[in-house]
């Protein structure tokens, strides 16, 4: 399959009182066509800044100061902002973590769908009309022709939700890009959700990038996953190795940290510690401290990123005798 | 694979009577308000008066009654007359065209540069909001009145300039209340969900932030033409805005409170049809906004 989104080596920095931060700090993954990556790490560890720098929405104190992104073999870095005003929407479109806030109240529905496809597509009114209906219909929206002229405050979140799922869809996107899409909602309507990204995933041939911090739904949407720590990429690999034979020791203490049934254990494992802000990582390894394993060469020396079976990548000097390096 | 047809919908949590139009509902909500109704009665009959004041008046309201100077009121003249002998009554009547129109441009002046200028400091931020806002605040460190008297003193005295005058006075303190307003929106996630399927600058303008600010733009839009009412009587009474002997409401509130002891009537009805125009229009402003904000659904 081939690549559809190719991250280089992304550097991302806000502007702090004593210089530069760098918050997001040489990325590297591919999204295969028709694949759900997932990209999973702790709050704070960056994943939001990586969605946002793809498409550019950064905060004006936030810049890109290195790498590329290829969508498609185009690098979307370089592109002007009216450049990139066509491929958001069009090409890579987004889902926000809390639909509440994500939809103008004082807007109807319709509106706002249709507005996605007047920005992309020249088409009359009424055929916008009739492709946000069917789109209401498509998200699994019950009386679609009367959603379309009410207030999101009179939809559930998982509506609201369904709703933005429907303007992220509407110009048929490559590539979707899910900011913990499930987060703010309850247990039940997250399987809801879930199920229909999956099957709209199908139905429309799109990649999926998909932001969580919850291993279930890892477990249950990707194909591969790549866990992120303080800003940087710590492993790389599929789903089923991931959470069969976790390498990194932070990919191993995440996965402990999930309640599971079968266990039977009463009271559930924690990493030490936080993630540290960036000003305060570590000179070596940025897990050291809070890392079981630590070794005297994780808190002077940054390990690469370990090439261990062609699948799989680990950012560890637990890894390093085993194979070659990649960077 | 699955297919979406098999997809149970969820329930929608509100029940719905019929499939509304949005234009018909507001019209339906406006309707149902009584206070906005008799609102929109009073101020239809107070346009009806302008248009047709020529019919309406008893006299030409520059007509002099050197017989009765000062006469209170009484059948021949319903209002009394004033101190050079004319109907206060014509006057007041043959004064809406003047006072409202006057106002009513003011206001257009102030609302539309107005919110122009707090959407774009808002929207841009930056050193465009810090330049825009301070010339803004040099401009609020005067009083309008003073502001509205030198671009008259520039501009040189008749009712259009005093028109112009007020509109631009006002024009500060109604784009900071835009701005706040507007700025609160800019962080908001639907502007970020707005920009990450592609949206133009100026469509987040018009339908993410104006759509926000609508209840406070009526509010204060119609407050403002009060304020243009009373900035332009002022302007009036010192000689730089309506020039004797065109009948105004303001100017004739001011030239009637010389005489407040011996002729009440002189600076009573003016006052009091400034009063009542002014509360009319702003319960109206209170209950549009209420009637467009669908939050407050009744």
């Amino acid at each position: 399959m081939p690549n559809i989104l190719v991250v280089k080596g992304l550097t991302t920095q806000f502007e702090g009182e004593k210089g530069p931060i760098t918050v997001v700090d040489q990325i590297d993954f591919k999204v295969k066509k028709g694949e759900v990556l997932g990209l999973v790490g702790e709050s704070g560890c960056g994943k939001s800044v990586t969605s946002l720098s793809i498409l550019q929405l950064l905060d004006k104190n936030g810049k890109i100061s290195g790498g590329e992104v290829f969508y498609n073999n185009v690098n979307l870095v370089s592109k002007s902002e009216k450049e990139m005003r066509g491929i958001r929407g069009k090409e890579i479109s987004m889902i926000f973590q809390d639909p509440m806030t994500s939809l103008n109240p004082v807007l109807i529905i319709g509106k706002q769908i249709g507005e996605v496809i007047e920005e992309h597509e020249k088409v009359s009114g009424t055929v916008v009309k009739q492709k946000v209906v069917e789109l209401l219909k498509l998200v699994g929206i019950p009386r679609a022709e009367e959603i379309y002229y009410e207030y999101p405050h009179r939809l559930s979140g998982g509506m609201k939700q369904r709703v933005m799922i429907a303007m992220a869809i509407a110009c048929n996107p490559a590539m979707l890009i899910a900011d913990e899409p499930t987060t703010a909602l309850d247990v039940t309507i997250q399987a809801q959700i879930l199920d229909l990204l999956r099957s709209l995933k199908d139905e429309l041939d799109m990649s999926i990038l998909l932001i969580t911090h919850d291993l279930g739904v890892v477990a249950e949407m990707c194909d591969r996953v790549v866990v992120m720590y303080a800003g940087q990429v710590v492993e790389t690999t599929d789903t089923r190795t991931l959470l069969r034979k976790p390498r990194h020791p932070y990919t191993v203490g995440l996965i402990q940290s999930t309640p599971h049934q079968s266990k039977g254990e009463r009271r559930l494992k924690s990493i030490i510690g936080q993630v540290p802000t960036p000003d305060q990582f570590l000179q070596g390894c940025r897990f050291a401290d809070r890392c079981p394993k630590a070794m005297d060469i994780c808190h002077s020396t940054i390990p690469p990123l370990f090439e261990l079976d062609g699948q799989t990548s680990c950012r560890c000097w637990l890894y390093d005798d085993k194979k070659e390096e990649v960077i | 694979m699955r297919k979406l047809e098999t997809y149970k919908p969820i329930q929608a949590r509100v029940t719905y009577k019929s499939p509304l139009k949005i234009k018909s509902d507001s019209l339906q909500k406006l309707s149902r308000d009584k206070r906005a109704i008799v609102c929109i009665f009073f101020l239809f009959i107070v346009f009806i008066i302008g248009i047709f004041s020529p019919l309406l008046a008893p006299h030409n309201p520059e007509e002099l009654f050197y017989e009765s100077i000062l006469e209170a009121p009484s059948k021949e003249h319903l209002l009394g007359t004033d101190a050079i002998g004319r109907d206060v009554l014509s006057r007041l009547i043959y004064g809406v065209r003047v006072t409202l129109t006057v106002s009513l441009m003011a206001v257009t002046i102030t609302f539309f540069i107005g919110t122009l200028i707090g959407l774009i400091c808002a929207y841009v931020g930056g050193w465009v909001d810090n330049v825009l806002m301070r010339i803004m605040d040099i401009l609020l460190a005067l009083p309008s009145i003073i502001l509205a008297l030198a671009i008259v003193a520039v501009l040189g005295p008749s009712l259009t300039n005093a028109m112009i005058a007020v509109g631009i006075a006002s024009i500060p303190g109604f784009a900071r209340i835009i701005r706040g307003a507007a700025i609160t929106i800019k962080s908001s996630g639907f502007v970020e969900a707005s920009r990450s399927i592609g949206s133009s600058h100026s469509w987040i303008l018009r339908r993410q932030f104006l759509p926000n600010v609508t209840g406070i733009l009526l509010v204060y839009t119609t407050l403002f033409i009060g304020v243009a009412i009373l900035d332009t009587a002022a302007l009036s009474f010192i000689g730089l805005g309506a020039q004797p002997p065109t009948p105004e409401w303001g100017t004739m509130l001011s030239e009637g409170k010389n005489y407040m002891l011996d002729a009440w009537w002189l600076a009573t009805f003016p006052g009091l049809a400034i009063t009542i125009v002014v509360f009319a229009v702003n319960f109206l402003g209170d209950a549009l906004r209420d009637i467009f904000d669908p939050k407050s659904s009744r």
